[in-house]
């Protein structure tokens, strides 16, 4: 399925590719059920019109930047894709000067899947508050002025239920965790050379797969994420088992929005706020 | 003839052997279906396409305690792990099936993996053959068919009363004493999967695809993480560490992979395989090369699960077409 | 919950105020419950969230940071990034069913010996009207 965006994004790479402006487009292309997009890194101007653009871009591709060991690259990002860029420039991991930033204002992406055929938006995309990508050196489309407040009923949804409810449903959420780490290694805010799980001295967790093992490697990738997790969802779409992810980093996104008045990812100057504090303030901790 | 059990009294059926035996069966969790051990028939899902993880864990846990050691009296007192209860599996398909067969090639060799010939010894399968294969299958294009009863010790086919019932085995024949079959004239039937896959020469062709930029091209949006080879029924890589706990210490073998950074590192700290390029073509040189040169055959059972699964559509089958194409071209080699 | 001995909570004490307190609660003879079990670090703000998640699975019933008070610090800062990491902490633990009471983070100084044997009677105290927690 090709949209308005389609060609501009192919007119695009064509040129940078051809007068040399970049080595690498890193954009979608349809895979092979014909229906959802996958990334695609076209090195050749003759391979553009492999690059599409529809409503099942699901990817987040700002990690794959990463890899690009400092060669000029164009990516296409969507508003949450914006963020995750803001979040690595802010902590000095990749460098603005060589990367051309293809924004797209997106509409949302529809649930992902291979032979999936889906019009519902994924959760995050009902939930979105930054349709409009924030950092851009070409911006295609009209960007949305007007987002709506933040809504975290799920999160509500959640601490409505007892304290031994909740303990019980993640503890079958542990149990289904394979340790696969695909949403590790699809977070764009995981790029620890040596994550913490494989640290071995400490050994924090152990190459154990079981609910105490998983308990603390789902928990801990939470937390190392709070006020960093742009919301991109990845994490979550990526599971093999299905374990709602997105719970864990939006209950934090609410808890940091609260405290602290700061939504990750919004400049490419941004300090994290667990890397910094208020003397004064008043966080329920100790008082 | 066709011997047929009919759809209660498979469940009566398999409600004895849950009496003795640890029965396991695919069962739906939310959005997935899981073979696990039942408590009831109630349980048990009996249309579905194939599980979301293969039945490889029980015979390959994705934890397991190889043994454990207490240092006694001046003693090392070794406790192997010993596998005292019997499995049956109920509704293994042909793919799967076969996947565990193939990891007999490496399990069962000289000398065998002592808790893959328990796991093995002591589990009855009970296949059930494909009536309608799914978009991603392609058994028959990798030497297996919908209908293949080769590995497995009884295979039902779904007909219009009920079962199918064929006995491959010893093992399964003792299963089904007791059980009454009716004769019947229904003839199950023989679906087709996907058999246009190009794997006849597919070792030749990735052998010589070996140094082709190709491999490094599609590592490109390759994430690395362990989805492809968890999921899949024949792959079979771990790692093992020793946990001391109070006076014992326990080895323990878990699930791991090729894909992952650092798999292959070494002490040191060189690792051969450090690129994206290198990790990915080991996953199809294993399955596609090494493993049928030296067991024979091919280290895909065309189950589809890496194809679902894969958060980046990395797809064997697209991979085994592209490298029979490009053939022996030789490219710029890995990044 | 061992059978007899009531709840175990892991203590983790900084060796300039809170462990200080502690220790002065034992020179004036002030008696406390034996329950929690006393690691000392140097800050509170050496305390890794990873140490905590870490004691709970490790079937804690609960934990307790004491450091000294926001302002105080031996090291001038590190209480104040533990009070943010330890206040998001608190909260995710909570929405992951260990209640937050379990997770208890106090501000001791080296002269509130008696304070200190307060906060853990009474923390000792609710640990076992809230009951005992397995191992994950």
């Amino acid at each position: 399925m090709e949209t308005e965006y389609t060609k501009q994004i192919r007119d695009k790479a064509r040129e940078l590719l051809e007068n040399g402006t970049v080595e690498c487009v890193i954009g979608y292309e349809t895979g092979t059920d014909g229906i959802n997009a996958r990334p695609a890194f076209i090195y050749d101007p003759a391979d553009v019109e492999r690059l599409v653009f529809d409503n099942t871009c699901s990817h987040n591709l700002v990690k794959y930047l990463l890899n690009m060991k400092g060669k000029p690259t164009a990516v296409v990002v969507k508003g949450c894709d914006s963020r995750a860029l803001n979040l690595l420039l802010a902590e000095k991991q990749l460098q603005r000067d060589n990367i051309y930033v293809i924004g797209v204002v997106c509409p949302g992406v529809v649930e992902w899947g291979w032979n999936k055929q889906s019009d519902k938006l994924q959760k995050r995309c009902v939930l979105c508050r930054q349709h409009t990508p924030l950092i851009h050196d070409i911006l295609l489309g009209e960007p949305v002025t007007e987002e709506p407040p933040p809504d975290f009923t799920d999160v509500a949804e959640m601490e409505a239920m007892s304290s031994e409810e909740r303990a019980a449903f993640w503890q079958e959420q542990v149990e289904r965790c394979i340790r696969c780490y695909a949403c590790r290694q699809a977070c764009p805010g995981c790029y620890c050379i040596d994550c913490f799980v494989e640290q071995l001295d400490p050994e924090w967790v152990g190459i154990r797969i079981a609910p105490g093992e998983n308990l603390m490697w789902n928990t801990i990738r939470a937390f190392h994420l709070a006020g960093r997790c742009v919301a991109c969802n990845e994490c979550e779409r990526v599971c093999p088992v299905n374990i709602p992810l997105s719970l864990l980093n939006r209950k934090l996104e609410q808890e940091v929005l609260d405290l602290f008045d700061y939504r990750p990812g919004m400049s490419e100057d941004a300090i994290a706020p667990l890397i910094t504090f208020k003397k004064d303030e008043k966080l329920g901790i100790g008082e | 003839m066709t011997k047929v059990l009919g759809r209660s009294e498979l469940e009566s059926w398999l409600g004895e052997i849950m009496r003795e035996r640890t029965l396991v069966a695919p069962r739906r969790i939310d959005d997935l279906v899981l073979f696990t051990p039942v408590q009831s028939v109630d349980e048990i899902a009996f249309d579905f396409d194939n599980t979301n993880l293969s039945p490889k864990e029980f015979f390959f846990p994705r934890t397991e305690t190889l043994f454990t050691t207490v240092y006694k009296d001046g003693e090392v007192e070794l406790t192997p792990a010993v596998i005292d209860r019997e499995t049956v599996i109920f509704g293994i398909r042909p793919c799967d099936a076969r996947g565990i067969a193939i990891c007999d090639g490496p399990y069962l060799g000289d000398p065998p993996d002592s808790l893959w010939a328990q796991h093995r010894e002591k589990t009855t399968l009970i296949g059930l053959a494909c009536t309608r294969p799914a978009p991603q299958c392609f058994c028959s294009s990798m030497g297996s068919a919908p209908n293949d009863s080769s590995n497995v010790d009884i295979l039902l086919t779904e007909v219009e009363d009920g079962y199918a019932v064929e006995v491959i085995t010893e093992k399964g024949e003792n299963l089904l004493q007791g059980v009454e079959l009716k004769d019947s004239d229904v003839k199950p039937v023989a679906p087709s999967c996907d058999a246009s896959v190009p794997a006849d020469g597919i070792v030749e062709a990735v052998k010589k695809s070996f140094d082709d930029i190709y491999w490094s091209r599609l590592a490109d949006r390759c994430i690395h993480c362990n989805i492809c080879a968890y999921v899949c029924p024949t792959c079979y890589c771990f790692d093992i560490r020793d946990y001391k706990r109070g006076d014992v210490i326990e080895r323990i073998r878990t699930w791991e992979s090729c894909q992952s950074k650092g798999f292959t590192r070494i002490a040191g700290g060189y690792d051969p395989r450090a690129d994206k390029g290198s990790r990915l073509r080991q996953r199809f040189c294993h399955k596609l090369l090494y493993f049928p040169e030296q067991f024979g055959p091919l280290g895909c059972v065309g189950c589809g699960r890496c194809v679902v699964a894969c958060p980046v559509n990395i797809d064997i089958r697209e991979i085994i077409s592209d490298i029979q194409e490009t053939g022996a071209k030789v490219g710029q080699g890995s990044n | 919950m061992s059978a007899d001995n009531g709840p175990r909570i892991i203590g983790f004490l900084c060796n300039w105020c809170s462990y200080a307190g502690a220790d002065m609660a034992g020179t004036s003879r002030i008696s406390y419950p034996s329950n929690i079990r006393i690691i000392r670090v140097p800050c509170s703000g050496r305390v890794d969230p990873m140490i905590i998640v870490k004691c709970f699975q490790e079937g804690a019933d609960a934990v307790l940071v004491a450091g000294c008070h926001p302002g105080d610090c031996h090291y001038n800062e590190g209480n104040y990034y533990s009070r943010r990491h330890f206040a998001l902490l608190r909260e995710l633990l909570d929405f992951m069913g260990i209640d937050k009471e379990r997770f208890r983070v106090e501000w001791v100084s080296a002269s509130e010996g008696k304070r200190f044997s307060q906060i853990v009677s009474r923390f000792t105290e609710d640990m076992k009207k809230m009951g005992s927690r397995e191992a994950v």
